[in-house]
């Protein structure tokens, strides 16, 4: 188990480095000038003159290798330099500052998750073809149909507007969390519901839950123990990866309820090419993605002792 | 029972008192909702909102909306050595919010600190043109340029960079790179701002002119429209203030609401289409004209802008100065659109769609600002109009800052824009068509008379004659509606969304400014 952990890690090491490659590429690929940008966009006219002294502050005038270098290694200690729209602010200030809500956001939206579609999908699966289960399953079509903007205002709409129960937008108290939570979550669940659901359906016609019936065990025994623990496996792998998706996916979310998040910070940086903030955020993303690919690994590992034969660990 | 009347009387007067304190008091405090975060509020630079920075920092002089000036923090000024030399008499009674006196000294350390980082603000001629500053004593300031230049006032007027923020703010002595606080002298103070979430400003106690009747403006930001809108409604914000800020659907909802009032400016800016005088096909003045006459702007006025947006005859509005040059305007007129597209050559061949000339079909691009949803509608409605007298118009959708490289390399034949608006109209919107950085620019290449109208312009910039001024301005105004080079569709008007009981909502001179120092509450 120790060597398949290690072995792990150390390809991690080269996956980050081809991103964040990748990632600072980007800057020399894009068609527009990041100086003239970063003067349009503070609304300076952007003379010869003023894009000369532009580009010198943000170091685009160094060879691209070097900056490169200098880039990764400042990377390394955490320092992702200036933003190059607002020359006052650090990078790293920039990320950790909207990283905290978008973790409470995402956090609140995972829990959301798991507890609905868990019960909803175990209730669905017992009482599969019923007017419960069909009813469901028209809820369940229409979350993954809905746009989360469309949703969103409806929900503003009904709960803050027409009940009056919840603020519109804002951050700073749990009745803000709410409504983003709600819309985040609500095409995962419709999505965990129906994999939930299909799955228990599956091992439920499978011999050894006949066999444990036939061996008198009690109907939640069954369902519980044996139907729910063999369905979960693929679910493990779904909502671990949801994670980072939650928190690389919250930007619409994030845009209508004022939510100060890491997805807003980015799509601004990225209309406005931002770049060290992009190619901060890439980075950080990937190593996300990649530690909870790894971590779901992990935990199979743990659960299944097929996985562990089959990875020789 | 003698106790007990005496008691029943003290409440009967007591009463009234209390209730009459109660209904008295008035609302001091208005919040309203921002699309994004103030940001660096450095006045010398170009980042932070320009509402936040005009209510923190004075100018030297004030610009009023019929053009002419009053004193602000300079009590009075003398123009002299043939309008080369600006003398300021500075008012004594002027603190910066932290307590240091405003005065000549802290004055020059400002415009000094500004002209250390002079290649930012080369947009404003008059940076480039002071030769010094002199301080002739503690409350005279003195300013001599190059060469005379009329708009100077207007310029020091404008919300930045000529504005003052006291000397401890400064890093080095400079603003060059970032300030240690935002203090001005203004009716404001910055009293709490949390980054991409909220600002609140509450009055500053010591300053010198009149005090606001708002004691404390919260600013939430709240990007989405929608939301914004719903907010209002539900009471969390009490005004929506600004030009893209609210669409003319939600305008006219919230018009018919008695809950709320909508207001409306006057016109502050130009919608206009650019036309590439060097491209194929719009290199013919007829095409061009013909173009002006296939595009109804009351269509565009009314049914895309529910009246909201004033149709344009002219490139600038009547109210902009030395604008008001009664031109003829391009009628809405198909048929004589399709006179001028066969006297240049365009004739409809049978079998084909689009008209043609020496064997090539008319075929032109309309490109637009994907995030703006009225550049795609109108485009849209232009692509019909073209089709109507046998054009082919393409239109094509950009996000913003390749729609702007675009412009700038002059790869377009078509193109939305924006005048700058009063009080950067018409001067500086003029000036920026010299020079190789905006769309007109690269537009402006293909007509015998451009350099006759950059000249003109740098000429009416140092013209101390007011009616040569205004010939010069004339011939470029004039000369650019005669050659067609742009189709004005509409005049912008700044829009106001708020409770009925904030009274004192006004538009500022500028479209950037929101005058909280007139509002209250009723």
């Amino acid at each position: 188990m120790l060597n398949y952990i290690i072995k792990r890690l150390i390809m991690m090491i080269p996956i980050l480095l081809g991103i964040s490659f990748i990632a600072f590429i980007l800057i020399n690929l894009a068609p527009s000038d990041p100086a003239e940008v970063a003067l349009r966009v503070n609304e300076i006219m952007p003379t010869p003159d003023a894009i000369i002294s532009m580009r010198q502050e943000l170091g685009l005038d160094q060879p691209f290798f070097y900056r490169y270098i200098c880039w990764l290694y400042n990377a390394f200690q955490l320092d992702f330099g200036k933003s190059f729209i607002h020359r006052d602010r650090l990078v790293w200030d920039e990320i950790t500052r909207s990283l905290g809500p978008t973790l409470i956001l995402a956090l609140s939206s995972f829990i959301f998750i798991l507890l609905i579609s868990l019960i909803v999908g175990i209730l669905c699966a017992i009482f599969a073809n019923s007017l419960f289960d069909y009813m469901i399953r028209i809820i369940v079509f229409v979350g993954t149909a809905m746009p989360s903007y469309w949703l969103a205002l409806l929900l503003i709409w009904f709960f803050a507007g027409y009940l009056d129960l919840l603020p519109t937008n804002g951050y700073g108290t749990w009745q803000n969390l709410i409504l983003p939570t709600l819309t985040l979550s609500f095409v995962y669940i419709a999505t965990y519901i129906r994999f939930i659901r299909n799955n228990m359906i599956e091992n439920m016609q499978d011999y050894a839950i006949f066999y444990a019936r036939c061996r008198g065990l009690k109907g939640h025994t069954i369902i519980l123990k044996h139907v729910l623990v063999n369905s979960l496996h693929t679910t493990i792998t779904a909502l671990g990866m949801s994670i980072p998706q939650l928190i690389a996916g919250s930007f619409v979310v994030e845009y209508i309820f004022s939510w100060p998040g890491l997805g807003r910070l980015c799509i601004t940086s990225i209309m406005n090419r931002d770049y060290p903030i992009i190619q901060a955020y890439i980075l950080i993303m990937a190593l996300l993605f990649v530690s909870c690919n790894f971590i779901v690994d992990i935990i199979h590992q743990i659960i299944d002792p097929r996985m562990r034969e089959r990875s020789g660990s | 029972m003698h106790l007990h009347s005496t008691f029943l009387k003290l409440i009967f007067i007591i009463l009234p008192l209390c209730c009459s304190s109660f209904f008295s008091y008035a609302k001091s405090d208005i919040t309203f909702a921002n699309f994004r975060d103030i940001r660096d509020l450095n006045p010398h630079l170009y980042s932070g909102e320009m509402w936040a920075q005009n209510i923190l920092y004075e100018s030297l002089v004030h610009y009023n909306d019929d053009g002419s000036f009053t004193p602000w923090l300079a009590e009075s000024w003398a123009i002299t050595n043939n309008g080369k030399t600006y003398t300021f008499k500075l008012r004594k009674d002027v603190s910066f919010s932290d307590g240091t006196k405003f005065d000549a000294h802290s004055a020059k350390l400002n415009w000094d600190a500004i002209l250390a980082n002079k290649v930012r603000h080369t947009w404003l001629e008059m940076v480039r043109l002071i030769t010094a500053i002199n301080v002739i004593d503690d409350y005279t300031l003195q300013i001599e340029l190059a060469e005379p230049y009329y708009p100077f006032l207007i310029e020091i007027a404008v919300t930045r960079p000529m504005r003052f923020i006291s000397p401890n703010s400064m890093i080095d002595g400079g603003t060059k790179s970032g300030v240690k606080s935002y203090i001005g002298t203004g009716p404001y103070i910055l009293a709490e701002h949390k980054k991409d979430q909220y600002a609140i400003f509450t009055a500053n106690p010591n300053y010198w002119g009149t005090k606001p009747k708002i004691d404390k403006i919260t600013m939430q930001v709240i990007a989405d429209n929608q939301s914004r809108l719903m907010a209002l409604e539900k009471g969390e914000i009490d005004l929506i203030y600004g030009k893209n800020m609210v669409d003319a659907d939600s305008f006219e909802r919230f018009s018919a609401l008695t809950k709320f009032q909508a207001l409306m400016s006057k016109p502050v800016s130009s919608r206009i289409v650019l036309m590439n005088t060097t491209k194929p096909g719009l290199n013919d003045v007829n095409v061009r004209r013909a173009i002006e006459h296939i595009i109804s702007k009351d269509d565009i006025s009314q049914g895309i802008f529910n009246g909201s947006e004033a149709p344009a005859d002219s490139l600038m509005a009547n109210n902009i100065p030395y604008a008001d040059l009664k031109l003829k305007p391009y009628q809405y007129d198909p048929k004589m659109a399709v006179t001028l597209l066969e006297q240049a050559g365009w004739l409809i061949v049978k079998g084909q769609e689009y008209r043609q000339k020496d064997g090539k079909p008319f075929e032109i691009t309309l490109y637009y600002d994907s995030n703006t949803a009225s550049q795609k509608t109108i485009a849209q409605y232009m692509q019909d109009e073209f089709a109507q007298v046998g054009l082919k118009l393409n239109i094509h959708g950009e996000e913003e800052q390749g729609y702007r490289d675009r412009q700038k390399a002059g790869n377009f034949d078509m193109v939305f824009d924006i005048s700058w608006g009063m009080p950067y109209d018409p001067q500086s919107f003029l000036s920026g068509m010299k020079l190789p950085v905006y769309g007109d620019y690269m537009a402006q290449q293909g007509l015998s008379e451009k350099i006759k109208i950059d000249t003109s312009i740098t000429k009416a910039l140092i013209s101390t004659d007011e009616n040569e001024r205004q010939a010069l301005y004339r011939y470029v105004l004039e000369t650019l509606h005669n050659q067609a080079v742009y189709i004005p569709l509409t005049y912008e008007r700044n829009r106001a969304i708020a409770i009925k009981s904030l009274q004192g909502i006004e538009f500022a001179p500028s479209q950037f400014d929101i005058p909280f120092d007139k509002m209250y509450f009723e």
